[in-house]
């Protein structure tokens, strides 16, 4: 069964950023996220926001996406706004001072939203695995499995659809047995949840056996070649570019 | 050269799972593992790719004895794509294994380029794997081993999974490959593994049971009732043929095959015909839509005595499934039972693996699961419970048995009780038999027969619309979303354009029935 696309799910587009490698992307996501907290002058902050902005065309992601992958927060922000302006002690009433400092605070994170939202939907799943391995490499010489954490985060992205799709045919067969899942007080729900919990463990678990037997029929052993290329002239550029755009957004 | 000798093998504290068994497997040939489920064939397989050490006895290949060594040169395809598929990405993940050698970059892209072509499937490199269908799946899993170039290759049931269209390009990569001189080990379940194969092996209880060519298999009488064949249409045809003198050849010769065809036999007409209306389960202008794609539309049903649903995969068989069996709402249109409208609870619904909705403590409170939650007492309940049971052939000392404690098949039978206990108006089978044996089927089938004789509507969605077409009264075929046909079982049985217009390969005994009833017209 198709389902509509996942929020922040790697979207197919032929653009210049989905393009790029996947290191530079991770790098100027990091630049971009200490870029959006640290700027502290009003102009900073419109830098790198102005950042976004041509993040997001440079990608071709709407700015209605950003705010759909705004939603889950957007009770907390309300209240980081409102906390910020509305004065209850001394003299009742509205603070600009505050306005402003509350919306500072909802703009930073609508930034870093934004471009994580950029970062995800631009890059393949194995390809971000792929990155934070190589940078994260250095940290083999101290004895951090790289390989292995790169690998488990893409079996675990691989898993993710697998293990929403066998839940739902669990419930389907579940309720088809006369199962009332969505009914009753919250005693009821949670023994509705083991019906399909428990069996949805005992399957991935099997499923889990299995690919890892799979596993090491192709000879995993947590060393892979990796399947990087150089960086190109212009990847450095834009690398360069992006730490002096986030060099200026936080000292302006 | 795979050489196996008298190797025994035993899972932790249970009986030998094999037992003095010698095999020999030379590069290009192909050699076709048979067997019951249980009789040991994938364990055979297994030690043979050293994903497990002998016991006792030895494995070598190509002169290597240590089986650390043996997953570089045996490659090993499993039954199910989904569980041997590492990354999001196709390409990246044909990559993976070349990538665990330690090639070069170039060598490790060289490779998947390779194996993407051997598998037919270059234009998928960079799709995500879980968009696409079962058979995309598998031959991209096919294609992940390919490019290790092993040098012999274990295929176990991959066929099982698939629909006729994609087993037909699984069976060409391998014929591509053992002329290429890679040895092939595949497990299989269906008389149609058979054709160009060098060899076949009969396990059972884990011993070899019998060996020798294809052909001589089909003269061996108690070979074939240890297979469970002796009722198998296209196995009936090839023994008629083979004592008329037919060698199998690379392909079946449907001309040959077809002057052997088993008659149908008239007396037994599809015992759901006469069922009162009243009781059948309708589908009247069905539409579900997931966003913008439509995966039913217009859908028509009325299903009385055992319907069968046909279709490609991604034809919107399984949301038909949900949709019939009340645990989905259509968009438009009504499913009902009779004049009322379904409920979920009143249709049974039964999946590929039904052991995997199993949750309760004990087997009878998992029987008794379903009448309880209708309303009934709870002494009624567990009547209903061991009537299933009985029905199901599941003895008395097992209903106090923890269900994860019993063997697969036990294990299958006791989620199916599980659903007939509840005793449901009407059952949705969604790919009952995949995977299954010869006589794992029969029994499926034989339960299936029971309950369209008692008077409930059975509609089986499958890829192996051979094993049914004998005993179903209508046949509907799905293509993209919409009903394409709608024909009498019997029709159906020799009527291959039928399934041609709904993009589906027609089965082999439909061709040959087809055939058949051509000549005798002429």
């Amino acid at each position: 069964m198709r389902r509509p696309v996942m929020l922040g799910a790697y979207v197919d587009r032929c653009t210049a950023v989905h393009r790029m490698d996947a290191r530079v992307k991770l790098v100027a996501l990091l630049l971009a996220s200490v870029a959006s907290f640290a700027s502290s002058a009003h102009a900073g902050l419109a830098m790198a926001a102005a950042g976004l902005v041509v993040a997001l065309g440079a990608s071709r992601t709407s700015a209605r996406e950003v705010l759909c992958g705004l939603r889950p927060a957007l009770v907390v922000l309300a209240f980081s706004l409102l906390a910020n302006s509305v004065v209850i002690v001394g003299q009742p009433g509205v603070s600009l001072a505050g306005l402003v400092r509350g919306a500072t605070a909802v703009l930073r994170i609508v930034l870093v939203v934004g471009f994580a939202l950029v970062f995800s939907s631009t890059t393949m799943p194995p390809a971000i695995a792929d990155a934070l391995a190589s940078l994260l490499s250095p940290l083999r010489r101290v004895g951090v499995p790289v390989g292995d954490l790169a690998t488990m985060l893409s079996v675990a992205l691989r898993f993710i659809p697998i293990t929403m799709e066998e839940a739902e045919r669990i419930r389907a067969a579940q309720r088809a047995r006369g199962a009332r899942l969505d009914e009753g007080g919250v005693l009821a729900r949670l023994r509705g949840w083991g019906q399909v919990l428990v069996p949805l463990l005992v399957s991935l678990f099997r499923r889990a056996d299995e690919l890892a037997s799979a596993m090491a029929d192709r000879c995993y052993g947590g060393q892979q070649t990796s399947l990087s290329e150089p960086l190109t002239s212009r990847e450095v550029a834009v690398l360069l570019a992006c730490v002096a755009w986030a060099a200026a957004a936080v000292l302006a | 050269m795979v050489e196996v000798q008298d190797v025994s093998f035993a899972y932790a504290a249970g009986a030998n799972a094999l037992n003095g068994v010698s095999l020999t497997l030379r590069p290009g040939e192909r050699v076709v593992l048979l067997g019951r489920n249980g009789s040991g064939k994938s364990t055979l397989g297994r030690l043979l790719n050293g994903g497990l050490a002998p016991s006792s006895g030895s494995v070598s290949v190509d002169g290597e004895t240590s089986s650390r060594q043996f997953a570089r040169l045996v490659g090993y395809v499993r039954q199910d794509p989904r569980n041997q598929i590492v990354s999001p990405l196709v390409s990246d993940e044909v990559a993976f294994g070349p990538r665990n050698l330690g090639l070069s970059r170039e060598e490790v892209l060289e490779r998947v380029t390779w194996a993407l072509e051997q598998c037919g499937i270059a234009g998928l490199s960079e799709r995500l794997t879980a968009e696409l269908s079962g058979g995309q799946q598998q031959l991209v899993a096919m294609a992940g081993v390919l490019a290790m170039r092993p040098r012999y290759l274990v295929l176990d049931e991959v066929g099982s999974h698939l629909d006729e269209r994609s087993r037909e390009r699984v069976r060409a990569v391998v014929r591509s490959l053992t002329a290429d001189g890679v040895g092939v080990a595949e497990i299989a379940h269906s008389p149609q593994d058979l054709f160009g194969a060098d060899r076949a092996v009969v396990l059972e209880a884990g011993r070899i049971a019998w060996e020798g060519a294809p052909t001589d298999l089909f003269g061996s009488e108690r070979v074939l009732s240890e297979l469970g064949w002796r009722d198998d249409v296209v196995a009936g045809a090839l023994c008629g043929a083979v004592r008329a003198g037919y060698r199998l050849g690379p392909r079946p010769d449907e001309e040959a095959l077809s002057q052997h065809m088993p008659q149908i036999d008239e007396g037994q007409a599809g015992p759901g015909r006469g069922a009162c209306a009243a009781s059948s389960l309708v589908a009247a202008d069905v539409r579900v839509e997931y966003g913008e794609v439509c995966a039913l539309g217009d859908v028509d049903l009325a299903a009385t005595g055992l319907t069968l649903v046909l279709g490609a995969s991604g034809s919107g068989k399984t949301t038909l499934a949900h949709v019939l069996a009340g645990v989905l709402a259509p968009d438009a249109g009504h499913v009902g039972l009779g004049a009322r409208p379904v409920r979920a609870g009143q249709v049974g619904l039964v999946f590929q693996r039904p052991e995997d909705q199993l949750f309760c403590d004990t087997v009878l409170d998992e029987l008794a699961y379903g009448p309880l939650a209708a309303g009934a007492v709870a002494r009624d309940a567990e009547d209903a419970a061991r009537e299933a049971a009985g029905l199901l052939g599941l003895p008395g000392e097992l209903l106090s048995r923890s269900p994860f404690e019993l063997s697969g098949g036990q294990m299958r039978r006791a989620a199916l009780a599980a659903v007939v206990a509840a005793r449901p108006a009407a059952y949705v089978f969604d790919e009952p038999t995949a995977g299954l044996d010869a006589p794992s089927r029969r029994q499926l089938q034989d339960l299936v027969r029971t309950l369209v004789a008692s008077g409930t509507p059975v509609v089986a969605i499958t890829h192996d619309a051979q094993d049914w077409l004998a005993d179903a009264d209508d046949v509907f075929f799905l293509a993209s979303g919409h009903v394409v046909a709608h024909v009498d079982a019997r029709t159906a049985a020799c009527a291959p354009e039928v399934f041609e217009r709904a993009g589906l390969l027609p089965p082999l005994s439909v061709r040959l029935r087809a055939r058949a009833e051509g000549r005798s017209r002429a």
